[in-house]
């Protein structure tokens, strides 16, 4: 297992430079470049051309690769165009929310997407397994920004206009006057920001879950070593969740590992939507604003994910099952 | 010390009734309203904007916004503008020209950086310096100092300016902000762009920085040694900045008391606001119009009688009417109505049978029955529209495409994103583009020169993109540049703007009005073409409400 396990490592390495060289490439392809946005349009041609040559953007293609390339060995990423400081920072500033955002999410998205999966398999043609159906269905379906919106116009919007109870607040990650809260009240304020975005995000994802959890559990509950353990008289809990849902979660699997770079690049609908402010949105204002630096580095780092997320993929199947060993 | 507002729940002590403290707090939450300390003093705003700040640091910052906060809140300019436009001392406490080739700036000696050392006429020679040294690639330079040649200190408090030539509006090309020389001097020009002070400035304003999170938050305090002279300390303790992307989430935030001001607003939330009475609207003139561009070096563009059938073929009064709600004014020159110097020239109506006879007059008639006009070789007149993805753009190129087609004139629509349209708009390949463009300053000068000028017409990358050439429009624009007398200047102005209308190598369409919002607790909230945070020193609370 070891040793598969470090062949697998260092063969990510060719992949991910591979990755960042395709990247490269069809960014430098695409027309326009940082300065652009930099200007206003009164700007002189001159002043244009300096902008380019303090980027370096003025040196030919295949030496700014490999200055780039060079400089990202060594773990150097440069300095963001947009927000003129070191790329690095720009990511460990924005990182730590999506880790919040995303992370809390999936593990919500897992659990009620399973709970409810299993539930409508093992209740089948019941009205909770219809009506789940219909809900997931309904969210699945439901584009992430138009939910997003929704959810802040009845508990943000008219909740505060109808006195409710409980008013959430529409966007942002903390109030104004965190920084003077005691612990007690952060934590509150922090959960009360989160859980519009979090509901956002999980509803639809999870949705996803439960039909996907639903389809494999039918099929495991109607093999032979089901019946044998029913027969052997053991609990129907036991039943479903140690012998079923083991078994049905193997491709379920597959998608904890496919969801796993998620972690890394937000959800930019929802970034968006509710102000928050995490790597999605300093993603797709990067590739907007041509800052090839933040784009370059962003797109390594997912591409990482995505290989790290492929080989948790495989040493959970080895965990769960018994019947898959790596050499 | 900020106030705290008061929670709707009483505090429990450790984790007790965690469940309750949950539903109290949530109770609570959302409905952060500021309240005034003292009488009118005290208490804190937050601003609700759409894109984050760039760098507050007047050399190299680029963005519209942050160039407010640095004029407005943080730092201190040369010279200010009242609410007529007109100039008004600020850090130079008073002037005199010399001749037409020298000015002489005498500062104030009681306006400090915020470390405490004074502000003198070395940070002035400073930040000039910085900004003319060509590797700065200075915004600064190119928008107000092209006809600045050099400084020179005369005492701690007087700087004198040399011009390269007598221009017009001279006074206005100070409208700048100098930046502390103790603290920038040791930064390599080339460098300065990414230097940690234009993230976490030091300034010499009403409001000073505390803290700044990237797309999340800006946070400023008062400055409590501001000099009376100026206005003295602002009312507020605190100013926050919240970046909030998206419209219908920010409006949710101004609705709700989540922010207190809009920066901007969209004509079609204005109703809305305008319902409510707690908001108030605010609607002015602004600083951005929007044009369609023609390749003149492309058929059937090349030709100004073609040109200016277009111009007449479009209603700009409908299109401002049904698509700004009627935030807009019809546009005629680069020179903005709301200046001293607008010449006052009327645009060109809306008159599609005059536009029907210019075409059939220079050759384009509709011989197939198709509906589109061909000339005499069998060509169609029809040519492709481009514009970049803004909601605004796509839905007036629509409407100016069914306008054009009640002409004759088949226009076909490319939407394309906005860096692709730059490029393509800058490289000249194109065969007409719907787009804007913004005044950096109030000197009516360099945008005709910039756009119009023929010195431009084969750079590339240079803003006359439309590759306009005309010896009478150089003469005119280059007299107007040098005329230092207002009414003399209004007159070449006036011939200027005849002259576009004639020629239309543009089709100027619209100026376009901004909108902002603000809860009616916020007094001393006034938004003109200076800018939505104008008055933001003078921003105070109202006694506690909704």
């Amino acid at each position: 297992m070891t040793a598969y396990l470090i062949r697998r490592l260092l063969g990510a390495i060719p992949l991910l430079l591979g990755v960042a060289t395709l990247i490269f490439v069809v960014l430098n392809l695409a027309p326009g470049d940082p300065t652009a946005y930099y200007v206003s349009p009164g700007v002189s041609p001159e002043v244009i051309e300096q902008l380019r040559r303090n980027f370096g953007l003025d040196q030919p293609l295949h030496v700014r690769y490999i200055r780039w390339i060079g400089a990202f060995m060594t773990g150097n990423f440069g300095y963001s165009f947009g927000q003129n400081r070191p790329v690095i920072d720009v990511i460990l500033d924005a990182l730590p929310n999506t880790l919040l955002l995303a992370g809390i999410s999936l593990v919500l998205v897992f659990l009620l997407g399973i709970a409810a999966g299993v539930v409508q398999a093992v209740r089948q043609h019941s009205w909770l397994d219809r009506s789940l159906s219909v809900a997931s269905l309904f969210f699945y379906s439901m584009p992430s920004f138009w939910l997003g919106l929704m959810l802040i116009l009845v508990f943000a919007l008219k909740a505060y206009e109808w006195d409710w109870p409980i008013a959430l607040p529409p966007t942002g990650v903390t109030s104004i006057d965190y920084d003077f809260l005691p612990l007690g009240e952060r934590i509150v304020d922090r959960i009360a920001h989160m859980i519009l975005p979090v509901a956002t995000l999980t509803l639809v994802l999870a949705a996803g879950i439960a039909r996907y959890t639903r389809g494999q559990m039918l099929e495991v509950v109607r093999q032979d070593y089901i019946r044998t353990a029913r027969a052997k008289g053991l609990p129907g809990r036991t039943v479903i969740l140690k012998h079923a849902l083991r078994n049905s979660l193997i491709p379920v699997i597959t998608l904890l590992g496919l969801y796993l770079p998620f972690l890394f690049s937000g959800a930019v609908f929802v970034e968006v939507i509710f102000a928050w402010p995490g790597m999605g949105r300093v993603i797709v204002d990067a590739i907007f604003e041509r800052d090839y630096p933040v784009v370059m580095a962003t797109s390594f780092f997912f591409a990482g994910m995505v290989i790290l997320g492929s080989l948790v993929a495989d040493v959970l199947y080895a965990a769960v099952d018994p019947r898959i060993r790596y050499d | 010390m900020l106030p705290l507002d008061v929670r709707r729940f009483s505090r429990f002590p450790g984790g007790a009734g965690a469940c309750l403290i949950l539903i109290a707090a949530l109770t609570g939450c959302g409905r952060e309203e500021p309240r005034a300390g003292a009488p009118g003093r005290g208490g804190h705003v937050v601003v609700g904007m759409r894109t984050d700040f760039g760098a507050f640091n007047s050399v190299v910052n680029t963005d519209l916004y942050t160039d407010e906060l640095i004029k407005y809140a943080l730092f201190t300019p040369l010279i200010q503008y009242d609410e007529e436009l007109r100039v008004r001392p600020y850090l130079a406490e008073s002037w005199e020209m010399l001749g037409d080739t020298a000015i002489e700036f005498r500062l104030r000696r009681d306006v400090r950086w915020h470390d405490g050392r004074p502000v003198t006429a070395e940070d002035v020679e400073f930040t000039f310096d910085l900004a003319k040294n060509p590797v700065t690639a200075s915004l600064l330079a190119s928008a107000y100092l092209s006809q600045v040649d050099r400084a020179e200190v005369l005492d701690p408090y007087t700087i004198r300016f040399h011009f390269a030539r007598p221009h017009a509006q001279a006074l206005e090309d100070f409208w700048w902000a100098p930046m502390p020389k103790h603290l920038l001097e040791g930064v390599p020009p080339d460098q300065l762009r990414t230097a940690p002070f234009n993230l976490s400035p030091v300034g010499s304003g009403p409001y000073r920085f505390v803290e700044r999170r990237a797309n999340e938050r800006l946070v400023l305090e008062r400055n409590e040694d501001f000099p009376a002279a100026l206005g003295g300390p602002p009312l507020l303790d605190r100013v926050f900045f919240r970046i909030i992307p998206e419209a219908p989430t920010m409006l949710a935030e101004l609705l709700t008391g989540g922010v207190q001001v809009d920066i901007p607003v969209f004509p079609d939330q204005a109703e809305r606001i305008r319902a409510d009475d707690a908001l108030e609207l605010f609607a002015f003139p602004g600083r951005t119009f929007y044009y369609i561009g023609w390749n003149n070096r492309r058929a059937p563009f090349t030709n100004p009688a073609v040109r200016r059938a277009m111009a007449l073929a479009i209603d700009r009064a409908e299109i401002i009417q049904a698509l700004l709600f009627g935030y807009g004014t019809p546009a005629v020159s680069p020179i903005p109505p709301w200046s001293p110097l607008d010449p006052g020239v009327e645009p060109l109506p809306y008159d599609p049978a005059r536009a029907a006879a210019l075409l059939e007059a220079a050759g384009w008639v509709d011989r197939n029955g198709d509906g589109v006009r061909e000339n005499a070789g069998g060509t169609p007149l029809r040519f492709t529209l481009m514009t970049s993805d803004a909601p605004l753009n796509r839905s007036v190129v629509e409407v100016v495409q069914s306008q054009l087609r009640g002409v004759g004139v088949a226009a076909d629509i490319r939407v394309v994103e906005f860096q692709t349209m730059l490029a393509l708009h800058r490289g000249r390949d194109y065969d007409a583009v719907f787009t804007s463009w913004i005044l950096d300053n109030f000197q009516v000068a360099s945008s005709p020169m910039a756009l119009f000028h023929s010195r431009w017409a084969d750079v590339p990358g240079s803003a006359n993109r439309s590759a306009y050439a005309n010896p009478r429009a150089d003469a005119l624009i280059e007299a107007g540049a040098a005329a230092t007398d207002p009414a003399e200047a209004r007159r070449i102005w006036g011939e200027f703007a005849e002259l576009l209308n004639e020629e239309q190598p543009i089709t100027m369409m619209f100026w376009l009005n901004e909108l902002a919002a603000a809860r009616r607790t916020v007094r001393g909230v006034e938004m003109d073409a200076r800018g939505e945070l104008v008055t933001i020193a003078g921003w105070s609370l109202a006694g506690g409400g909704r």
